[in-house]
């Protein structure tokens, strides 16, 4: 759901440039504070592993194929919605500038999309559904597909605004497209939250640990 | 417990075969945005296949137009998959980098201060 220049007009992608550079600061504070020096490693290393996830395209049929976007599970991982926003926003630029995915006035619309909505609804969901089933496949595999979704829809309504797409064709198909997508994208953050746990549970946050229960590492 | 440096090592090996195997065996169907785009041009239905020929048309009138030097993650026509091999490893590392000098950066000027 990379939106490309041609889709939104100059202006517009401005305002969405303003909002997500205000996400873009927490972001950077969030890494000031928060972000300890035992976490760099996970930091870079999940900044390489969503780079390379988002490059692999998996065909979803209906002459349609979709990736992995990772905002649930950087902000899973790292325990803020934050360390979402910041991966996605480096990523987003590297892909942005070195490869044409994703248009540069548009990449406030892509972070907002895949890092803030992302990241605050992979959390959030995570967060909530951890104290209620506390399992980890369960509330990682909700909290993807819909870290997934939402962004889609919002996507949708950024191209209906830009006059781009019609809002109930838009909804309906990008709707359909990364519910199917999102399905992927949750066993994938499960498995990726669940190899992580594994080998370095000290670095995980958001009761992860707890999930798998004592003596589980 | 696996230390920092095996860590980020097996890390980056990890994200650099995810993108070698993709450029193998990655979809070339386009993504649900452009899909959504096709179906709005007429040129693909909801559920339908992708026809080999549809292209995305683009009215850049009032739109920024960029010219990237790696476009969808290759290098042209004449380099092929090792072009494809390229771009990949190039981004995945540069982004390992990027955001590993970054973080590192923040939390040094977060200490000086």
């Amino acid at each position: 759901m990379h939106i490309p220049d041609a889709f939104i007009p100059i202006p517009q992608g401005i305002i969405y440039w303003i909002i997500a550079l205000v996400f873009v600061v927490l972001a950077l504070k969030w890494a000031k504070n928060e972000m300890n020096e035992e976490k760099l490693p996970l930091v870079a290393v999940l900044a390489a592993g969503i780079f390379a996830l988002q490059s692999f395209n998996l065909p979803v049929s209906m002459g349609t194929s979709g990736h992995l976007v990772g905002g649930a599970l950087a902000a899973i991982v790292l325990g803020s919605p934050f360390a979402a926003v910041f991966i996605l926003t480096m990523v987003l630029i590297v892909q942005g500038v070195l490869f044409g995915d994703g248009g540069l006035t548009t990449m406030g619309a892509n972070i907002i999309n895949m890092g803030v909505i992302g990241g605050f609804v992979g959390f959030y969901t995570f967060k909530g559904l951890m104290g209620m089933t506390k399992s980890m496949p369960i509330a990682g595999l909700a909290a993807a597909w819909l870290a997934c979704l939402i962004p889609s829809l919002a996507c949708a309504v950024e191209m209906f605004i830009a006059g781009t797409v019609p809002l109930r064709e838009g909804l309906i198909a990008m709707g359909l497209y990364h519910a199917i997508i999102g399905v992927i994208e949750g066993i994938v953050t499960v498995a990726a939250i669940y190899l992580i746990t594994t080998v370095r549970p000290d670095l995980v946050d958001t009761g992860v640990k707890s999930a798998r229960g004592a003596g589980a590492s | 417990m696996m230390d920092n440096k095996t860590f980020i090592i097996a890390g980056i090996i990890v994200a650099l075969l995810i993108g070698v195997v993709a450029v193998f065996l990655a979809s070339g169907d386009p993504d649900g945005l452009e899909s959504t785009a096709l179906i709005v041009q007429g040129q693909k239905t909801l559920t339908g296949d992708t026809p080999p020929d549809a292209e995305i048309h683009e009215d850049l009138t009032g739109k920024f137009s960029y010219e990237s030097p790696m476009p969808d993650y290759a290098l042209g026509e004449e380099m092929g998959p090792l072009g494809g091999l390229i771009a990949i490893i190039v981004g995945t590392i540069l982004a390992f980098l990027i955001v590993l000098g970054l973080a590192y950066g923040i939390k040094m000027a977060g200490k000086a201060t």
